[in-house]
């Protein structure tokens, strides 16, 4: 049996500046069957993109290659550029993570699909189209005749996958790859996805390569697994015996950060990923390994495959590993109310005529009442759409809602001007995009000082005090403050949102999916930062996110939402181990979990 | 074995000729802005002198530029002509460029019924021809200099003005703004401190053009005899008198302020264009 896909001591380095070049990913080796489905795992810079890319050629200009990566034999560094172009989608197929970006808005479906198909294959137009109409019944798509002539934005998110994915196989490929294929989906559609694609390299045998960095979904859905840190191999084999036992210091730490239903505490791994420049010598992961010694820094280390996955390092980890999942003992908490939310209704108007005139749209949230308890963390789960991002916007006074918010007894909307603002400043936000909420042009120590600044009474000396001050209780060096917000990492950016919500002085903050555009190990320093920092400010969260997980680590108590409502709401270890709604039940069910830790 | 991908070329030429643009661009912007303001003092001959025996004369040693019907010497007079054009087109586009930008800002940070009115205003505006205006208006009026900026000042403002606002629209809603709300933060605070950081380079590019456009604006007036009054010439209406007794030929009467005008156009275009290429690049 020869594999799909072998790639030896592959090397790449991207051009930077100057006519130098730095090493992104370096003496890469992988082997992939027939059938098999591989997940090709790391945190952002670890070169896990990079390494699915070159073997469609399609690095950025500039990029050096050296080593081999065969497809099905044929060495693709070596091939000519027309060579490439008959590889690509007849051999291989590519999914990218965002579907919209990747199809031709202006285009059917029928005709993109018919199109990959027709360009290698040649055949008439009603051939092709036939083709398209199988394609998109075998991914799925209900009554796919009737949507061969729908364009991209009439599909949702995960139709859209789907779409991808039909025209990655329209030429039946040998290969598939999978680049982050259920990022930034809705957890219960994510899901679908996934066993989508599992179905299909079954029915079809073909290998599939799917980069991503959620090892839930690796647990779930992968044969085997392909660990990348800081551009090197650091573990690889069967994902069951990773699971079981990871040998490796790093996979160890990476298990430890995700967040999983029922957890007490999350496992930080001390450091940040280090830049392509400045990596270490020898083990890579040495300098924030707790298993160094003074040998790791000496050359990196061999692959050691007795047993088990094969792991680099100078000593992988045997049985008894950390017992990281200890179990949900979450004690119920009798909380003074804080913030009281009643009968809470909005609605957006719809598009009107050119002198005012708009019609009412349904609320996208309905009469919904809740209380928050000072010290409380609340947690609100839903997908999108279901109006969780509304209601935090509501509470924040950002949206106009009819109904009341309440804070320490008084409603916000009866209050107007300097008395309203006072008020406000109370609830503070920390969005979900961490480049989003900082202004590109403010330093960093502008950013934090800006809620100083608005409330005025302040020397520029006591406001640069005060940001170093919360700068450090985030965890960051007060040199930080001069930078510009292109020059920090994404972890890094959202503790800055926090110092800046710190700087207003508040007494709840709403965290508007804080963590989800995060690595693993970031998120997990993130939640236990927020956690440590509610007791210390004696802050109340409102946490609103679709990963239960996060929200069941994080949370006093929960509350469903679909469509607008409040299904269910509960103590979090209450809902979780007797969900009453079928709703609930359903979220639990797709909230990606570790189920290593209840063999 | 080793295998170099090499940079499409396209896209080296095109960051080359970004560059290559907005160089090309302030270097003759520059020239444009030395032959107005400085080369008036160093080429120190009375542009309305008159040397009858050398009327109509082609460029020689004694007369660079040669001399028009008259027996002035054109160079004087091309060089005065540019001092009294730029004098209006700058403060002019300056002046349209405040009108359109705190247009812009009240009609995107005010109430909704606001932001309509100002909408519907601007429609108006945008829906009359600016050169018929220009003119019914500079009919009525004296045409002196302050007169002629106060004019094109409020001729040229409303496509910033809509540009400046559906900025301000898209950009308001954004988390950092929301964040600086949160916190207490006014209009004209986010306004100061966000909105208008942010959109500075849409500011700048447009503001190059927005001279380029006036000085343009100023040389038609002129042309047509409602911009700059004689005895004082300017470019436009040089031009006019050249194009009077074009029959005889006067090619260096035409050509010194036509191309002065088209460079003007030209040098803000092109450095409007580069810097907006150059910003492109870094975002």
């Amino acid at each position: 049996m020869t594999a799909v896909l072998e790639i030896r001591d592959l090397c790449i380095s991207l051009p930077r500046g100057g006519g130098k070049t730095i090493s992104i990913l370096d003496h890469f080796n992988l082997t992939l069957a027939p059938g098999e489905m591989m997940a090709l795992v790391g945190e952002s810079g670890s070169g896990k993109t990079i390494a699915a890319l070159a073997v469609m050629r399609l690095l950025p200009p500039g990029a050096v290659v050296t080593g081999e990566i065969l497809l099905d034999g044929e060495d693709v560094v070596k091939a000519s550029e027309a060579r490439m172009r008959q590889l690509r989608g007849k051999s291989v197929g590519m999914v990218f993570q965002n579907p919209l970006s990747a199809l031709n808005p202006t285009r059917t479906v029928a005709a993109q699909i018919g199109e990959a198909w027709r360009v290698h294959k040649g055949g008439t137009a009603a051939q092709a189209r036939a083709r398209a109409l199988e394609l998109l019944g075998e991914v799925g798509i209900p009554d796919p005749a009737a949507r061969l002539d729908d364009y991209p934005h009439q599909f949702s998110g995960g139709m859209r996958q789907r779409v991808m994915i039909a025209c990655a196989l329209a030429c039946s490929p040998k290969l598939l790859i999978a680049d982050e294929p259920s990022t930034g989906l809705d957890p219960l559609i994510a899901k679908q996805i996934m066993t989508l694609i599992e179905t299909l390299r079954r029915d079809r045998d073909m290998g599939v390569l799917f980069v991503t960095h959620d090892l839930s979904v690796v647990e779930e859905h992968a044969e085997s697994v392909h660990v990348l840190y800081a551009g090197r191999s650091v573990e690889w084999g069967k994902a069951r015996e990773f699971f079981a036992q990871p040998r490796h210091p790093y996979s160890e730490a990476l298990l430890g950060a995700v967040a999983r239903l029922g957890q007490a505490r999350l496992q930080n791994i001390p450091g940040y990923l280090p830049e392509p420049e400045a990596r270490a010598a020898g083990c890579r992961f040495a300098p924030r390994c707790g298993y160094a010694k003074a040998d790791c820094a000496q050359g990196y280390p061999l692959a050691v495959t007795t047993g088990g996955t094969a792991a680099c390092c100078l000593y992988p980890l045997s049985a008894g590993r950390a017992a990281y999942a200890e179990p949900l003992d979450k004690p119920v908490q009798k909380f003074m109310p804080q913030l009281e939310v009643e009968d809470l209704t909005v609605s957006y108007n719809g598009v009107g005529g050119w002198l005012g005139g708009s019609k009412k749209l349904p609320p996208s949230l309905a009469e919904v009442s809740f209380t928050l308890g000072r010290g409380e963390c609340l947690g609100i789960v839903g997908e999108s759409g279901s109006g969780k991002s509304t209601l935090g916007r509501a509470v924040l006074q950002m949206v106009g809602y009819e109904g009341a918010v309440r804070l320490n007894g008084v409603a916000l909307n009866s209050l107007r001007g300097a008395e309203h603002r006072a008020a406000r400043r109370k609830i503070q936000v920390v969005f979900q995009d961490p480049r989003e909420s900082m202004n590109p042009r403010l330093s960093i120590g502008d950013v934090i000082a800006e809620p100083l600044c608005l409330k005025g009474g302040m020397t520029a000396a006591a406001r640069q005090a005060k940001v170093a001050e919360l700068l450090a209780s985030v965890g960051l060096n007060a040199e930080i403050a001069s930078r510009m917000p292109g020059a920090v990492s994404g972890g890094q950016a959202q503790r800055i949102a926090i110092a800046r919500a710190l700087a207003a002085e508040p007494e709840i903050i709403v965290l508007d999916e804080p963590t989800s555009a995060l690595d693993v190990s970031t998120q997990a320093m993130l939640l236990n930062l927020m956690k440590d920092l509610a007791f210390k400010h004696a802050l109340s969260y409102i946490l609103i996110s679709h990963d239960f997980a996060v929200v069941s680590y994080m949370a006093d108590r929960i509350a469903v939402l679909n469509a607008g409502k409040v299904v269910e709401m509960n103590d979090t270890a209450h809902l979780i181990s007797s969900p009453r709604h079928a709703y609930t039940r359903a979220l639990i069910a797709a909230a990606p979990q570790l189920r290593t830790s209840h063999r | 074995m080793s295998n170099t991908i090499a940079a499409s070329p396209s896209k080296l030429l095109g960051r080359a000729l970004s560059h290559g643009t907005l160089s090309t661009g302030l270097i003759l912007g520059g020239l444009i802005l030395f032959v107005g303001f400085v080369a008036p003092f160093i080429y120190h001959v009375d542009p309305f002198a008159i040397h009858p025996d050398h009327a109509l004369e082609a460029p020689s040693l004694a007369f660079p530029f040669g001399t028009d019907e008259l027996g002035r010497d054109n160079l004087a007079l091309v060089l005065s002509g540019g001092l009294a054009t730029l004098i209006v087109a700058i403060p002019a586009a300056i002046l349209s460029f405040v009108i359109g930008v705190a247009y812009g800002l009240i009609s995107g940070l005010g109430p909704g019924w606001l932001d309509k009115l100002l909408m519907r205003v601007l429609d108006v505006f945008l829906a009359l021809p600016s050169l018929i205006v220009l003119l019914f208006f500079a009919s009525l009026v004296p045409q002196t200099n302050f007169n002629l900026v106060l004019l094109l000042g409020f001729i040229a403002w409303p496509s910033l003005a809509r540009l400046v606002r559906n900025e301000v629209l898209a950009q308001r809603g954004r988390d950092f703004v929301l964040a600086a709300e949160q916190s207490g933060a006014g209009r004209i605070y986010i306004a100061r401190v966000h909105l208008l950081r942010i959109i500075a380079p849409i500011l700048v590019v447009n503001g190059t053009f927005m001279v380029g456009d006036s000085i343009l604006a100023i040389s038609a007036l002129s042309f047509l005899g409602l911009g700059v009054q004689p005895p004082q010439e300017s470019w436009g209406s040089l031009l006019e008198e050249a194009l009077d007794i074009v029959a005889l030929n006067p090619w260096w009467l035409i050509l010194p302020p036509g191309l002065l005008v088209f460079g003007s156009l030209l040098a803000a275009s092109l450095t409007g264009q580069g810097l907006l290429r150059l910003w492109g690049d870094k975002r």
